[in-house]
């Protein structure tokens, strides 16, 4: 029995151990949520180590070390010290009396990332989206549409769903400037969601929840997507049904 | 005889929304699970988001340069992996030259499992690529999107050598690279953070390189405004978009075969929905009144 | 005899400056034509006409090794008898001599930006305050005429960016509101801020979950501790912790990320602080499971189901585990409270929680309930920027619905 036909069961197993939770909470299901739990630990720690701290801290310590040793010269590579010592603060979390040396580390982290983002943010996702949404409104009506398909039913059905995409496309610039709008103000803090200001908030959570909406069967179609990709490996790969 | 009939559909609805869960699972393991069996493909349309990720790559010339970044991990497989073996596909077709990098560790993994399975064709066995000339791979590099930035400026910041320890400036593929300015396409496959959003703030925006992504169905709707604005060039969403993309590329096949599943599950899900839409209304019409 | 000497001489030299003022014009002539017209050795009489006006500058708003080439097009570009098909652009640091091709571009085009590298030992090295020559190059189906060499030109760095002035606007802008107002909020002037649904239903979870004497199960997301969602939860579960602390109501706070169960410990315990139970604070109360996310979400069900927790309130960064944690919050019977940034998310927590704080509103609640004047003087400044943005887009649809095109180019950002 190869090593791959073994991995195969136990893969299939244990999919089948975290299935039996859809049942109910049992022993089996337990054992293999306490073995993901710790194998991710353990996958985790060494992914860390030799993804993150050798190459990162490690390999350039040494380079430095080595172009020291070797051509006397103090090699840029050093100041990933500050990286490693910022490290170290961190764990003194663990000593009590001199844990709030961490926070040091903390704040590192934290302005060090809002400075990397502010200016991409403000760019990519704010200035850039403004742009985008500035566009001409339209007001020239649109077209109307008469379907022919043969049956009266599906004429019918045919012609009052056409030209409804038709407005929604011809207007579609409207939709998106008043969704835009009118969600900006729901997000609006300052000011209660009142008369005609709470009726903009309004229209805004309409957006909104439709946007969900989307969102929603976007996010099944995923979760669909995985548990088939699971079905396929336990019918196809592991039983070999097909 | 007028309130034993309104009992029974009280009684009816009620027991409807108040159905055991399992049963619904089992209703869902079934509507997926059954029409595996019958490899049944479904012709779709290729909608315009993914079109423009096939014009992409086929407007190349050959022998241009395609930077294609792995972020993500096995959890995002059954989605994504088709996605991979596709743009390998056409990449390889049109003569491109790949190079693999992942922001996340287990992305440069699912490189080398996509390459096994798309070196099995015959067309691009015969072609006989190879590792270093025809593609490399750069391996994973911790820094998310500080990577991305780093290598608008030169590669060798971020990847002195490949995932085999080789120095780029051995690699004949990599002689000509420096930055983004030598790469004429990135396709980035994404399940979450880092992903497109930061190769389109980072690289993108800064270094005006060319762009198209393949993303999980969850993230797809959030790409939809780089669209718009033109940041992204296109985006295949979920195992829907990699189907459509195989059928642009004429080459169907495991997103294309998962589809009928996806179907039948998605008209089961909204034949419960509309059911439970129904007794929820018809319950809160009857306490109403 | 003197006369006629001197008559000669005038005329031998009157002769000698003709012919020298002949050669000199043959010269110029002939240097004029090499200049505007070296063709190739084919056929001069088919070359295309050359370009001319070639004028080369340092390319504006880069680090200073890059030049900008621009030329007026070929007379016979898309027209005469002899049509160019590209142009050649060559560059030499000696107006004389060693001009070597940087680029090709296609007909048509009049513009070439020659960019360099800035390391030395680079083969395209373009180094700056260096003079360059630049000449250009007609070309038509193998023949060729060159233009006369441009001005010299050198690239310079600039300290300024004035293409991307637009984000550098925004950002004096913002700042200057989250200034103004967290001063406002230090200095204890009153900030509204609107009262948010699911607030209050938080304070009505905890007695539910005491009346139960079930523990409450908080969940700060799986973010790390820069993320702004974590640094929001953080907040509230500060003042979840001192409400816990009232009711004497057991918490649970399993943490994804081992950097944010040091926070959240912190926030815990400041919590019991600050309701005068320091003692009753547990330290177990906060710990961390694993990174992992489907790992972390299997051990969270876990626990929902054994402990049977009344409550479980959900803040902060969800990825896809959010639903597999609403789902079985709802099997074990808890009243749930959601709120997350991450927009893919909310849908899921909308339908399967009982409240739900939709993307900024994590924000504000954060800032509602800790009443920390950096933040309610964050979301004050959100608040007139978003402003800013409402009257931007209604200027600009209506100057774009009026083809006035310039507002757009307001928020245009170059490389």
């Amino acid at each position: 029995m190869s090593s791959e036909v073994i991995g195969i069961w136990i893969g299939a197993i244990l999919t089948l151990g975290i299935f039996s939770f859809l049942y109910k909470d049992n022993p089996f299901y337990k054992f293999s949520e306490a073995l993901f739990v710790g194998i991710s630990a353990g996958y985790w720690f060494v992914v860390t180590f030799w993804q993150y701290f050798v190459p990162k801290f490690w390999d350039n310590l040494s380079l430095a070390y080595s172009e020291l040793l070797t051509k006397g010269r103090v090699d840029y590579h050093w100041i990933y010290l500050v990286g490693g010592f910022f490290g170290v603060l961190m764990l003194l979390r663990l000593v009590p009396k001199i844990g709030w040396l961490s926070r040091w580390s903390l704040a590192f982290i934290v302005g060090t990332t809002a400075g990397l983002q502010f200016t991409r943010y403000l760019e990519s996702n704010g200035i850039l989206q403004v742009k985008g949404t500035i566009m001409p409104l339209d007001l020239t009506y649109p077209k109307p549409f008469i379907a022919h398909t043969g049956f009266i039913i599906t004429d019918i059905l045919g012609t009052i769903w056409c030209n409804l995409l038709n407005i929604l496309y011809t207007y579609s610039h409207w939709v998106l400037v008043v969704g835009t709008f009118c969600g900006l103000i729901y997000f609006f803090f300052s000011k209660e969601h009142k008369g005609v200001f709470g009726g903009a908030a309004r229209v805004g959570v309409w957006f909104l929840m439709i946007t969900f909406g989307a969102l929603f069967g976007y996010t099944v179609m995923s979760r669909m997507s995985l548990l088939i990709g699971r079905m396929d490996y336990l019918f196809g790969i592991w039983l070999g049904l097909y | 005889m007028n309130e034993t009939t309104n009992q029974e559909k009280k009684t009816f609805w009620e027991k409807l929304l108040s159905i055991d869960r399992r049963i619904i699972f089992l209703f869902i393991a079934v509507a997926i699970s059954v029409p595996l069996f019958f490899k049944t493909s479904l012709d779709m349309p290729v909608s315009p988001v993914v079109q423009e990720v096939y014009n992409a790559i086929e407007k190349l010339e050959a022998g241009s340069k395609v930077l294609v970044s792995f972020d993500y991990d096995p959890g995002s497989m059954p989605e994504l992996q088709p996605m991979a073996e596709s743009f390998f596909r056409h990449c390889f077709r049109n003569n491109l030259k790949v190079i693999i990098m992942g922001l996340w560790p287990q992305g440069p993994l699912q490189a080398n499992i996509a390459l096994d399975q798309v070196f099995k064709d015959e067309d691009i066995k015969a072609k006989n690529l190879q590792y270093g000339i025809d593609y490399v791979n750069l391996g994973f590099t911790a820094g998310n999107e500080v990577v991305i930035d780093r290598m608008g400026h030169d590669f060798r910041e971020s990847y002195p050598a490949d995932s085999r320890g080789t120095p780029l400036s051995e690699i004949p593929l990599m002689r000509g690279v420096r930055n983004y300015d030598n790469i004429d396409l990135i396709l980035n496959l994404s399940a979450g953070y880092p992903g497109t959003m930061e190769w389109v703030q980072y690289a993108v925006d800064v270094f005006h390189v060319k762009l198209a992504a393949g993303n999980t169905a969850v993230q797809a709707p959030s790409m939809y405004p780089y669209i718009q604005t033109g940041q992204l060039a296109g985006v295949l969403g979920g195992m829907k978009g990699g189907a459509e993309y195989e059928i642009a590329l004429k080459r169907p096949a495991k997103a294309v075969s998962y589809m009928f599943s996806q179907a039948i599950a998605h008209g089961v899900i909204c034949l419960f929905i509309i059911i439970g839409n129904i007794a929820f209304f018809s319950l809160r019409k009857k306490k109403t009144s | 005899m003197k006369e006629k000497l001197v008559f000669g001489n005038k005329v031998l030299l009157i002769f000698f400056l003709l012919l020298l003022f002949l050669f000199l014009g043959i010269n110029i002539t002939f240097a004029q034509e090499a200049g505007e017209a070296k063709a190739s050795v084919d056929s001069l009489a088919q070359a295309p006409a050359p370009p001319t006006n070639v004028v080369a500058r340092d390319a504006p708003n880069d680090n200073g090794h890059a030049l900008v080439v621009t030329w007026t097009l070929s007379p016979d570009d898309g027209a005469g008898k002899n049509n160019v098909v590209s142009y050649e652009i060559l560059r030499s640091d000696n107006p004389d001599t060693g001009f070597v091709v940087k680029g090709v571009v296609a007909l048509g085009i009049s513009q070439y930006e020659d960019k360099g590298a800035k390391e030395k030992g680079d083969k395209n090295y373009l180094p700056s305050h260096k003079d360059f020559y630049y000449r250009v190059r007609a070309r038509a189906d193998g023949i060729f005429s060159e233009s006369v060499v441009s001005a010299p030109a050198y690239a310079y760095g600039q300290w300024f960016h004035f293409g991307k002035s637009p984000i550098f606007i925004g950002s004096v802008i913002f700042t200057f509101f989250v200034v103004l107002f967290i001063n406002m909020a230090k200095k204890g002037k009153e900030l509204y801020v609107r009262p948010i649904a699911g607030i209050d239903a938080v304070d009505e979870a905890i007695g539910r979950a005491t009346e139960m004497g079930r523990p409450i199960l908080y969940i700060v997301g799986l973010g790390s501790a820069a993320d702004l969602g974590t640094i929001a939860s953080l907040t509230i579960l500060n003042r979840v912790a001192k409400k816990v602390a009232e009711y004497q109501t057991p918490i649970l706070v399993p943490c994804a990320d081992p950097i944010v169960m040091t926070v959240a410990q912190e926030s815990v315990k400041a919590g019991y602080y600050d309701a005068g139970r320091p003692d009753a604070y547990k330290e177990d109360s906060v710990w961390y499971i694993t990174s992992m996310q489907f790992a972390y979400v299997s051990a969270v069900n876990g626990l929902m189901l054994r402990e049977r927790t009344a409550t479980n309130i959900y803040m902060g960064v969800f990825y896809a585990e959010s639903l597999l944690l609403a789902e079985t919050g709802n099997v074990a019977g808890s009243i749930q409270i959601s709120g997350t940034d991450q927009v893919a998310q909310i849908p899921f927590f909308v339908a399967a929680t009982d409240y739900t704080l939709i993307g900024e509103e994590l924000y504000a609640a954060s800032a509602y309930l800790g009443k920390e004047p950096l933040l309610l003087g964050a979301i004050k400044a959100q608040d007139w920027g978003k402003i800013l943005i409402m009257i931007s887009l209604v200027l600009g649809v209506l100057a774009a619905s009026f083809h006035f095109d310039f507002f757009v180019k307001l928020f245009q950002v170059k490389m």
